[in-house]
């Protein structure tokens, strides 16, 4: 039997104290911003890992962006994933989650076999949530999103998810190959092997693919595939705090803090 | 003669990994156990860590060897009674790296890594955060000329209470006409989070590239906050040049006094108890420095604990602890706050800021209300002001 593919959707955002959004086109600057894997990509990376760990197989990173995003992979390399393709090209710029979910889509394609798809429930700096499922019906595998905890259902080829609802969870199985959307915090991503970095930033196996590697169809990526349209963007004002500091024992402190929160129960 | 069915026989291979990742510091140690019978940790807990078990599974390959490994604080105490000296920090440490590799790490420390890795401090707050401590003073960039690079570190950067030690300390400085400055959002982390939790190969990435930025600043002088930033610089970084020259602040305030640069002629009564940080005393031997400090200080009033100098009790905040919860009544600092009330004390001093937390801490949960907990900069800033 052929072993467990697992493909870990990765993407790299600027910190949050660093987003700026051009006001031209409305798209996020990326550039010479300080950033970091997308929070949940991370507790992707670790569950695929924990699933490798548990049942053999493979680990492959894919991701969607400027050259900037090689050294990332290279870390999701030296947590343990096994090879990482960066799909990269002037004309994936400006893409909505259509054309990034396509974009996406023919890369994992080109990949290979696979049997589960993992991506962060969203990213932090464009929040829309809408890849993974984009993913699911380009490759029209099954779809899971916002799990916080997945299993591997042993011969029978169907996985097993818990996903959060509002007000508590439920528990679903589908068949395999499947798409699944992982929660933040759904686990804690390892650190690191700092031996495995120095490997993976001298000859870790990072391949590029350019569009026309992927076999996209040029209309339907970057700005001509996305039919979403920003009409702009505006920049919430953050509350005022009253900054109130109560004093007194610990039990004097409590006692006051529920007569504050008494008003508005 | 047959096994007992429980009998492990010792294979090669676990013990050369063992004697690997502690660099042969657990090798001399022929189990006596003066260091599990004298670890501060039975003091609160009724239990000490038995470092000589956790060192026996690990060589063993035993499962549970992990256990208890993490609530070490490196307070060097069974180290300064062990009569092989044995490195055992060094021992704990080369297990814990041994334990990253084995990922039996406790929960929120890889993410603490993480926040390192990605924010360069231990509190995950973003580096341009990292001057707001000092947004009211003009404290200007480090240049090679100024007489001391002032090393504020993660704590007094982020932390509130802590930055009010800082602040005093840049008042002393000031009053003192010292030329400093600091490195600003381009201060790192010295690497004592990731060292105290064992991550060696991670702090020695980290040493590399500090040293280098030290170096290329021209830094010579360094001025530290914290104790355990200077056991860093002092101890575990490179000497890039001739001239670099690690100190604790409490050194370098005692050079001002010495160098009449500072002094405090106004009175300041007060009756103070002082709080040896493990860093600075029992690591570093740095325990007549501070109380000279405080000794210059005309009306000050200094009494001891019975635990003090070498023979300190740890406030519980290190060897990682800072960033791992200790349960109420398991606390090095409730004994502490009690014992420095037993002094008659008003003030119990101390100058590193994991110090000042735990004990802050202790005094709020143990109630001692007539006592006090202020850094050693904050008392000599009062004096000045006084």
């Amino acid at each position: 039997m052929r072993q467990l593919h697992i493909i870990a959707c990765v993407k790299v955002v600027p910190k949050p104290e660093e987003v700026k959004v051009n006001p031209e086109n409305w798209t996020i600057e990326r550039d010479g911003v300080r950033s970091e894997i997308n929070p949940p990509d991370m507790n992707v990376l670790e569950m695929a890992l924990a699933l490798k760990e548990q049942h053999g197989g493979k680990v492959t990173v894919v991701a969607m962006g400027p050259p900037m995003f090689d050294s990332y992979l290279r870390l999701a390399l030296a947590m343990g994933a096994d090879e990482a393709y960066l799909l990269s090209d002037r004309s994936f710029a400006g893409a909505d989650t259509l054309a990034t979910s396509y974009a996406l889509a023919q890369g994992i394609r080109k990949i290979g076999e696979f049997d589960l798809i993992l991506c962060g429930e969203e990213s932090s700096d464009g929040a829309t949530a809408q890849v993974p499922p984009g993913i699911a019906e380009w490759l029209n595998t099954s779809q899971i999103t916002y799990a916080e905890d997945l299993k591997i259902v042993p011969d029978s080829g169907m996985v097993k998810a818990q996903r959060e609802l509002a007000g508590g969870y439920e528990v679903i199985q589908v068949p395999l190959p499947c798409t699944a959307s992982v929660k933040v915090g759904a686990n804690e991503p390892r650190f690191m092997d700092i031996e495995r970095k120095t490997w993976a930033n001298a000859e870790g196996p990072v391949t590029t693919w350019n569009a026309q590697d992927i076999e996209v169809d040029p209309e339907m990526i970057g700005i001509p595939g996305s039919p979403t349209i920003v009409d702009g963007v505006a920049q919430a004002e953050a509350t005022e705090r009253k900054r109130e500091f109560l004093k007194g024992t610990p039990e004097e402190q409590v006692k006051a803090l529920i007569e504050r929160l008494r008003p508005y129960l | 003669m047959s096994q007992p069915t429980d009998s492990v026989l010792l294979k090669d291979e676990t013990w050369e990994r063992v004697d690997k990742a502690t660099g042969g510091a657990a090798a001399p140690c022929f189990q006596c156990g003066v260091c599990t019978a004298i670890c501060p940790l039975g003091l609160v807990k009724g239990e000490t860590i038995s470092i000589r078990k956790i060192v026996r599974q690990a060589q063993l390959g035993l499962p549970g060897w992990a256990d208890g490994l993490w609530e070490c604080t490196t307070c060097l105490w069974c180290e300064s009674r062990c009569p092989h000296e044995v490195d055992i920090t060094k021992a704990i440490l080369g297990l814990r790296q041994l334990a990253w590799k084995e990922r039996e790490v406790p929960e929120g420390l890889p993410t603490l890594l993480w926040d390192i890795y990605f924010d360069g401090n231990s509190w995950g707050r973003p580096p341009s955060e990292r001057p707001l401590w000092a947004k009211d003073k003009a404290i200007k960039e480090f240049s090679p000329s100024d007489e001391i690079l002032l090393y504020v570190g993660d704590d007094a950067a982020y932390d509130r209470r802590i930055q009010k030690v800082a602040h005093a300390l840049v008042a002393l400085l000031e009053a003192a006409g010292v030329t400093f400055g600091t490195l600003g959002e381009r201060e790192p982390h010295c690497g004592d989070a990731v060292r105290s939790l064992g991550h060696e190969e991670y702090v020695a990435e980290i040493i590399e590239s500090n040293a280098q930025l030290f170096q290329e600043a021209g830094v010579k002088t360094m001025v530290t906050v914290s104790p355990h930033c200077y056991d860093m610089f002092a101890n575990r970084y490179p000497h890039f040049s001739d001239d670099f020259r690690p100190l604790h602040y409490s050194l370098y305030l005692l050079e001002l006094i010495n160098g009449e640069r500072l002094k405090f002629e106004k009175e300041l009564p007060l009756k103070v108890t002082y709080h040896d940080p493990c860093y600075l005393s029992r690591r570093n031997g740095i325990c007549d420095e501070p109380r000279q400090v405080l000794e210059s200080i005309p009306g000050l009033q200094l009494v001891e604990m019975e635990r003090s100098r070498d023979d300190t009790l740890c406030c519980g905040g290190g060897g990682g602890r800072m960033w791992m919860e200790t349960a109420a009544g398991e606390r090095f600092s409730d004994l502490r706050v009690k014992e420095a009330a037993e002094t008659g004390a008003e003030v119990v001093v101390t100058c590193c800021p994991h110090c000042i937390t735990c004990l802050e801490d202790s005094l709020s949960q143990v109630g001692k209300s007539k006592l006090r907990v202020m850094d050693l900069a904050e008392v000599a800033h009062l004096a000045l002001q006084s």
